[in-house]
């Protein structure tokens, strides 16, 4: 980096009275080492666009004291007879207005730096910008990594009368720096050497914080990231018959800090200031937005009541504030057919009424049929005393009957509660009495059994019913009641923060909102075939069941093993002629390594991803042999409570090999706003939380008002609510949206949202358990199959004494009996205390990895005389697991699952050894049962 | 860190274009390319330092570009644009000192240095067989033609890798690429250069500062840029000039001779940062002639 402009300043003066330049050149060459006067005859008056852009060359060139003198003066003679005198100078040589005063002869005592003086100077100059320059650009800044240029731009603001320039300028520098990094300890920077640092804290009055700005001291060390240097007004100069009237100076002729701020304070009521930033730092649109809150935080600090407190101050005035408001969506019609999710699939029935519907397995029904059967279906559930507005569950695997009965459930005028079967008993029990269930539709054996549910199959609601009538209520006449689109249409429970799930209502006004959001842009119908992929309990299936039916596509049902099994499922989208299909990004990329192997020459035209952030690095590969004029991919960022999906962004090979994070701008009729922790916004490139206003907001969580009321407030700029989604993002000043994370430890596990302090509430549930932490642990590379669980509990002295293993795996499974599978940790590991930061919170960098293997002494443990497939086994499963396996370890105990169980099937394939079906793994989970199947099979060429 | 501290200028004549606001040095600018592409750098708004040797040489027959000519260059330059700041100075490619003292001038007036156009060069003594070049020829063709570039280079390193910013301009000539009779010394020369062009590109490639070699064909004598290097080496050749003409036009695919101004754009394309991806290359403007 060239930073001899970093170090030079330069003063511009007017002559009053003619200075001879042969005197003048005379008096510098005596000053300064050899420094040269030169003359500059200029064609054009002083005044004029020539003379400015002169003046500015002039002002702009630095003087390196390391090549020459290290100060230049350039008397610049104009046409119409004015005389200036521009004069630059390095740090480490001079003062430009000290020079100056020498030069016209006023302070002849003046000299400057001696040169082995200035060589010293000059290091130790440089050496402070090089500790300046360690700090790491602001992400907020939105640089350009690399970038070699500078931007400016100028601002201004009005002179204070009581309140001294600087004071006051840092004051408001202090409130934009405060919201962007989100510290309130904040330090602004003065030259290369020196900074100043006080708090922004929001709880000051005004005048409190500008005493505390203008009183700053020096800081502590922290590079600054802006600087602000606010110049004094300097003096005529009178000498030897001259008279020089100083007009502009400059501080540095390139920005010291990665953003520099200058003012002069001349005198005028209003301050014109210049902002000059390296672009490798902060992008123009992130500048144009910080000077915008710039000078609205000075206006504030002027206008306010002394007594107002610092953090009731608006950054944002009211243009910017909807500007910001638009930027992040808001504003974008959409027209939405106030009509119920049944009855758009009943549309489409009329219209197309053989077009296939559903299919499952070889079973295909027609929209007629499927509309009818749901009928028939719905007549059932009436019959079952289901009325309008009440709440159905359902906990069916994916299939035929799954679609029917949904469909039935809204028809019924019901609200339909999806469960997955395979979720323990426990959590279906809690879901059916949260939501108020009294009628569950399942075929499960181990539905538990709860007093007033009734489970019924749907066999039994394919005619008439066993009425639960109460007294006067009328047998079912057949005729659907009237109901409003404004009703609820499922209600689907969702991890919670308290350790308890909650269930999120969701209108089919919403549902119908999402379609008319994407079916344009998506290009969806009739000539489509979508994939069911997904448990009808994650709300990625609300997209994928609705979304075909609603737009008269066919719906090909996955069923379990072939969403479970990449080869059979590359197989499926192949044989039905699949067109859209829905993915986690985990689940995409087995589909993804599974094209690799084996080509899949298929139909699919939309990718859409969803349920968990995406690396769109990978996806490179797949776009290499399926480009995006076949089959366009397309991000989707999404929330329950606000109807699946936010926003879109088309994954293209730009995106992909930048590995970009932008999740694209909010779908039409949705709108989002990055908010700080104090609901106020934030600017462009400033991450926050986001909040997501619109057509998807759900507006409630069942019997939930507190939590309700603290996540749906009002949309501060459009009617309605906005939910506040506690995930961690920014808006880019294009208005596509970042996702960051969650601003919580919510994360996201193979597609699933898991709240840590719901798994560790679970974990403090277990008797012996005095105090717990979970983290999740990413597999090697970004491996989204590989992440697990990792859990860590403090033992009660009695119990701890006893066998560790024994011990953790009782707080394992105390937890599993709760936890559905994907929110069971893979490792229980007892400490003797948990390692805490210095705020007193559980310090997850610190936490030892977990012990490898799950057996005591599994390096001991014999294979087996000659049991050459045992240990051949599993040194495969050592290798799928990335730790030490012992014979007898349980597969799913150490953290397997079936994404790992396919790569178990590739292992053992590319290690010659035989293969067996996947579901075998469930019947034989350790090595040693494991082997003697492989053995049977003999080993394969 | 590139870029001073510059306000975004509004739209006028000042200025405005390609080059400006950037320190340009060229060597043999009293007259010829020299004069042309500093006039074409003028009006593209640099600001140039323009150097001659002010004398003529030993050995070197016919006369060098003189002092009256470079002021005559910087006022033409200044005319045509009054935003530029134009210096001259005096200096011989030779001298390992001048060339210091020249780089340091332009450092110490510009702040700054973005273009060094290595132009300066000699023809002749040319038009003899190769074992008939005296060792006197010989030396000087090779001191000031590519040993000159190499001063020049080497007293701008620094500058221009502290700025990790920079493009150094060699004008070679379609001598750099093919052989031509009776002109040992300055094909040879030529050639040097390009392949010191090469190695410059890749030593200055880590600090952002690029090194290209632009190679005119046959440039017509001009009037107006005082050209003359046609007439000289028809002179070493001994053929009449409208003789020598006539032979290059038939080699040029374009049929047309090459003007001072045709190599001046494309020197300010290489000077600008419309071709910051161009390093260790060649580009030539010789209307076809060494694609034949």
């Amino acid at each position: 980096m060239n930073d001899t402009g970093r170090l030079c300043q330069a003063l511009a003066l007017r002559l009053h009275c003619g200075a001879e330049s042969e005197r003048l050149r005379g008096n510098l060459a005596r000053l300064a080492n050899g420094a040269r006067l030169w003359v500059e005859e200029i064609p054009d008056g002083a005044d004029s666009r020539l003379a400015e852009v002169r003046r500015e060359r002039e002002m702009s060139r630095p003087a390196d004291p390391r090549t020459g003198p290290g100060a230049r003066a350039v008397l610049l003679r104009y046409a119409d007879g004015t005389e200036e005198l521009v004069v630059v100078a390095h740090r480490a040589v001079a003062e430009p207005y000290d020079l100056a005063r020498a030069l016209l002869g006023e302070a002849a005592g003046l000299s400057v730096r001696p040169a082995e003086q200035t060589a010293e100077r000059e290091a130790e100059l440089r050496a402070a910008l090089a500790e300046l320059d360690r700090g790491p650009a602001p992400e907020w800044g939105l640089g350009e990594t690399g970038a070699a240029t500078v931007g400016h731009r100028s601002f201004a603001v009005p002179a204070h009368a009581e309140v001294p320039t600087e004071a006051l300028l840092r004051a408001a520098l202090g409130l934009v720096l405060a919201r962007c990094t989100g510290q309130s300890e904040v330090v602004v920077g003065r030259d290369a050497e020196h900074s100043v640092e006080f708090s922004a804290a929001p709880s000051q009055t005004v005048a409190e914080y500008l005493e505390v700005a203008g009183g700053a001291g020096p800081g502590s060390g922290r590079a600054p990231v802006v600087g602000l240097t606010v110049a004094p007004t300097a003096e005529m100069i009178s000498g030897d018959g001259v008279k020089a009237e100083p007009f502009e100076s400059r501080p540095f002729l390139a920005p010291v800090h990665p953003m520099s701020l200058y003012l002069a304070g001349d005198g005028s009521t209003v301050l014109s200031g210049s902002c000059v930033h390296r672009h490798a730092a902060f992008g123009d649109a992130a500048v144009e937005w910080f000077t915008g809150m710039l000078t609205t935080a000075h206006r504030a600090l002027v206008t306010a009541a002394p007594d107002t407190p610092v953090g009731e101050l608006s950054l944002f005035d009211d243009e910017r504030r909807q500007e910001l408001a638009e930027l992040g969506g808001l504003g974008q019609d959409l027209a939405v057919p106030r009509e119920r999710i049944e009855e758009a699939v009943r549309r489409r029935a009329e219209r197309t009424p053989d077009a296939a519907a559903v299919t499952c397995e070889g079973e295909t029904l027609t929209y007629r049929q499927l509309d009818r059967r749901a009928d028939r279906y719905a007549a059932g559930l009436r019959g079952h005393g289901v009325a309008p507005g009440d709440r159905v569950g359902v906990c069916l695997e994916r299939s035929l009957d799954l679609v029917v009965v949904l469909l039935a459930v809204l028809k019924a005028g019901a609200a339909y509660v999806p469960m997955d079967p395979a979720y323990p008993g426990e959590r279906l029990a809690f879901t059916a009495e949260d939501a108020g269930l009294q009628l569950v539709v399942t075929r499960s054996e181990s539905f538990p059994r709860l007093e007033g549910v009734l489970l019924v199959g749907p066999a039994a609601l394919d005619g008439p019913g066993r009425a639960r009538r109460g007294p006067g209520q009328p047998r079912d006449s057949g005729t659907p009641p009237r109901v409003s689109p404004d009703g609820a249409a499922y209600v689907i429970y969702t991890s919670g923060s308290t350790g308890r799930p909650k269930g999120v209502v969701v209108p089919h006004r919403n549902v119908a909102a999402l379609l008319a959001a994407t079916e344009g842009d998506f290009a969806l119908g009739g000539e489509d075939v979508w994939t069911l992929f997904h448990s009808s309990a994650f709300d990625f299936s609300v997209w994928e069941i609705w979304g075909c039916l609603m737009t008269g596509g066919k719906l090909v049902v996955v069923p379990y093993w072939a969403s479970r099994d990449p080869a059979e499922f590359a197989a499926l989208l192949e044989r039905e002629r699949v067109t859209v299909l829905s993915q986690t990004p985990s689940a995409f990329a087995q589909l993804a390594q599974a094209d690799r192997e084996s080509r899949i020459t298929g139909s699919v035209r939309l990718v859409v991803f969803g349920g968990e952030p995406l690396d769109t690095r990978p996806l490179r590969f797949w776009l290499d042999r399926h480009p995006e004029r076949d089959c366009r991919l397309v991000n989707m960022y999404g929330i329950t409570e606000t109807t699946v999906h936010v926003t879109a962004q088309t994954v293209d090979r730009r995106a992909a090999l930048s590995g970009s994070r932008s999740v694209g701008r909010p779908l039409p009729g949705w709108h989002v706003y990055v908010l700080d922790p104090e609901g106020r916004p934030l600017p462009p490139g400033v991450p926050g939380e986001i909040c997501v206003g619109g057509a998807g907001v759900a507006g409630q969580y069942l019997n939930r008002p507190e939590l309700t009321a603290q996540r749906f407030v009002p949309d501060p700029h459009a009617p309605g609510l906005m939910y506040r989604s506690g995930d961690r993002g920014r808006l880019l000043p294009d208005g596509r949206l970042e996702h960051l994370g969650r601003l919580d430890n919510q994360v996201k596990l193979r597609g699933f949202r898991v709240e840590l302090d719901e798994i560790r509430a679970r974990l403090l549930d277990a008797p012996s358990v005095t105090a717990a932490a979970v983290v999740l642990r990413q597999g090697q590379e970004a491996d989204t199959a590989g992440a697990r669980l990792d859990a860590y509990v403090v033992l009660r002295p009695e119990v701890a004494d006893q066998a560790r293993t024994g011990a953790t795996e009782e707080v394992r499974q105390h937890a599993a009996r709760f936890l559905p599978a994907h929110m069971v940790p893979s490792t229980v590991t007892a400490l003797p205390a948990l390692p805490l930061t210095p705020n007193g919170k559980v310090d997850a960098e610190r936490l030892p990895l977990p012990l490898e293997g799950r057996s005591d002494g599994a390096e001991e443990e014999p294979a087996g005389a000659g049991d050459d497939v045992a240990s051949r086994l599993r040194a495969v499963w050592e290798e799928v697991f990335g730790f030490r396996v012992g014979l007898d370890d349980d597969f799913f105990a150490l953290g397997g699952n079936s994404l790992l169980g396919v790569r178990l099937l590739a292992a053992l394939k590319a290690a010659g050894m035989p293969g067996f079906p996947l579901p075998q793994l469930y019947l034989h989970r350790t090595v040693r049962q494991l082997a003697p199947l492989l053995a049977q099979e003999g080993v394969s060429a | 860190m590139n870029g001073a501290l510059t306000a975004p200028l509004p739209d006028g004549v000042t200025a405005a274009g390609a080059l400006a606001g950037k320190a340009a040095l060229i060597t043999g600018a009293a007259r010829g390319i020299g004069r042309a592409c500093a006039l074409t750098y003028a009006g593209a708004g640099a600001d140039l330092l323009l150097t001659d040797i002010g004398h003529d040489l030993d050995g070197v027959p016919y006369p060098l570009g003189s002092a009256g000519q470079l002021a005559h260059t910087a006022r033409l330059c200044r005319e045509l644009s009054p935003a530029s700041v134009v210096a001259t100075a005096e200096a011989d490619v030779r001298d390992l000192d001048a060339v210091r003292a020249v780089v340091d001038g332009a450092l110490d007036r510009f702040g700054r240095l973005d273009i060094l156009l290595n132009n300066a060069g000699i023809a002749a003594p040319s038009g003899k067989t190769v074992h008939n070049i005296s060792p006197d020829e010989w030396d000087l063709m090779l001191d000031v033609d590519v040993s000159g570039a190499w001063r020049m280079i080497r007293a701008v390193g620094a500058a221009l890798t502290g700025q990790r910013a920079g493009s150094i301009i060699n004008v070679a000539s379609t001598a750099g690429l093919v052989g031509y009779r009776h002109f040992a010394g300055y094909v040879t020369a030529k050639h040097a250069l390009i392949g010191l062009t090469k190695s410059a590109a890749l030593d200055f490639a880590p600090f952002g500062v690029r090194v290209n070699a632009l190679c005119p064909g046959s440039v017509r004598d001009d009037d107006a840029a005082e050209g003359r290097m046609l007439s000289e080496i028809a002179r070493s050749l001994d053929v009449p000039v409208a003789e020598h003409q006539e032979t290059f036009l038939a080699a040029q695919p374009m049929n047309r001779l090459i003007e001072p101004e045709d190599v001046a754009g494309a020197a300010v394309w290489l000077g600008s940062d419309a071709s910051r991806q161009v390093t260790g290359s060649t580009v030539t403007v010789d209307g076809g002639f060494t694609s034949r």
